[in-house]
């Protein structure tokens, strides 16, 4: 790719991570919004952290894995449980991809 | 909603900061082997390393920036690889609708400031200390600075290193981003109708892989996940 490309690519991308975060900060922080547009939003954070999962462990790379040999669904049940017991983000993240290094050396 | 500060009242900003680095450690040192992996891939196709560290440290895109790599290197056009992130990154406009209820009363340039640092992991950190009242502006920006400059570092030093580091699959980089996940959708499993409402996403989003081209299935099946929970919990 050239460079004047690779500068388009930056400051394009610079401008959509922009574009799609700041508006619906400003503008709903700003508006009244009806109990239950509340008590939808509350419900974003754990479904959009369980799409992103799912993306990333079942199908890692565009690759649907069969799930009885993949090593990323199951480290990150591992991670799950670490996290679930010790509240350590770090720690589970850690555990996980030692986990993840293991299944993968025993899976194939 | 008022900025918080029933809990921060006692504690001066610069503490609150700090206290906001520590939350954010964890994004940072899962963060800054990912950037590395970024930063190699991208010298490959032709990024200085500056150029490298400028496009994590103005885009903080994550998975937008490595599909975006993947997209250049299949021959992809700039227009095209920024219309792909710009899809990529519509979960952004939901993040930033949720995490408007907990900046509410905050000056617009500190709005811009944590949309600026907004991540999967940053918005998750911040909503979870939200929801235990100890979250303020503060805080906020402890967390997105800490993760700007784990992902900026380890960009640029996967860049500068690349030919030293090889390839950065036999770390288990490919695992951070998920591990990371994982640890923080646990997080907010705060009572059954979240796990219920997690459990449909999941559901939702193995459905959509399956019929929608990527990535529609990341904003599709939190929508679909939440409109449910809000209707069944009326």
């Amino acid at each position: 790719m050239s460079d004047s490309a690779i500068w388009a690519v930056i400051i394009g991308m610079a401008v959509v991570n922009f574009a799609t975060r700041f508006p619906s900060i400003a503008i709903l922080s700003r508006a009244e919004l009806p109990a239950w547009a509340k008590r939808w939003l509350s419900y974003i954070p754990a479904s959009a952290m369980a799409t992103l999962v799912v993306g990333g462990v079942v199908r890692p790379d565009g690759q649907w894995l069969n799930p009885l040999q993949n090593p990323y669904l199951w480290a990150s049940v591992v991670t799950g449980v670490a996290y679930w017991r010790f509240r350590s983000s770090l720690g589970a993240t850690i555990v996980g991809v030692a986990c993840f290094l293991a299944f993968t050396a025993l899976l194939g | 909603m008022p900025e918080q500060t029933s809990k921060q009242d006692a504690c001066p900003s610069r503490a609150r900061f700090v206290r906001g680095l520590k939350l954010g450690l964890p994004i940072f040192l899962g963060y800054a082997p990912i950037g590395a992996a970024f930063g190699i891939v991208a010298r490959g196709l032709g990024f200085t390393p500056l150029q490298a560290a400028i496009c994590s440290g103005t885009a903080l895109a994550g998975a937008g920036q490595l599909i975006a790599l993947q997209l250049m290197g299949a021959g992809a056009g700039a227009a095209a690889v920024v219309f792909t992130t710009a899809i990529v990154n519509l979960r952004y406009v939901l993040f930033g609708a949720a995490m408007s209820q907990h900046v509410a009363g905050m000056s617009l340039p500190r709005q811009a400031f944590l949309a600026f640092t907004l991540t999967d992991e940053t918005f998750a950190v911040n909503i979870d200390d939200s929801r235990r009242g100890t979250a303020d502006f503060a805080s906020m920006a402890g967390v997105g600075v800490i993760a700007w400059t784990g992902w900026v570092l380890g960009s640029a030093a996967g860049a500068l290193a690349a030919g030293a580091i090889g390839d950065p699959t036999r770390f288990g980089v490919q695992f951070a981003m998920p591990a990371m996940f994982t640890a923080l959708l646990v997080a907010q499993a705060e009572d059954r109708t979240h796990v219920l409402t997690a459990l449909v996403a999941a559901l939702c989003a193995i459905g959509l892989m399956l019929v929608l081209p990527d990535p529609w299935y990341l904003i599709v099946a939190p929508i679909l996940a939440a409109t449910a929970a809000t209707v069944v919990s009326r």
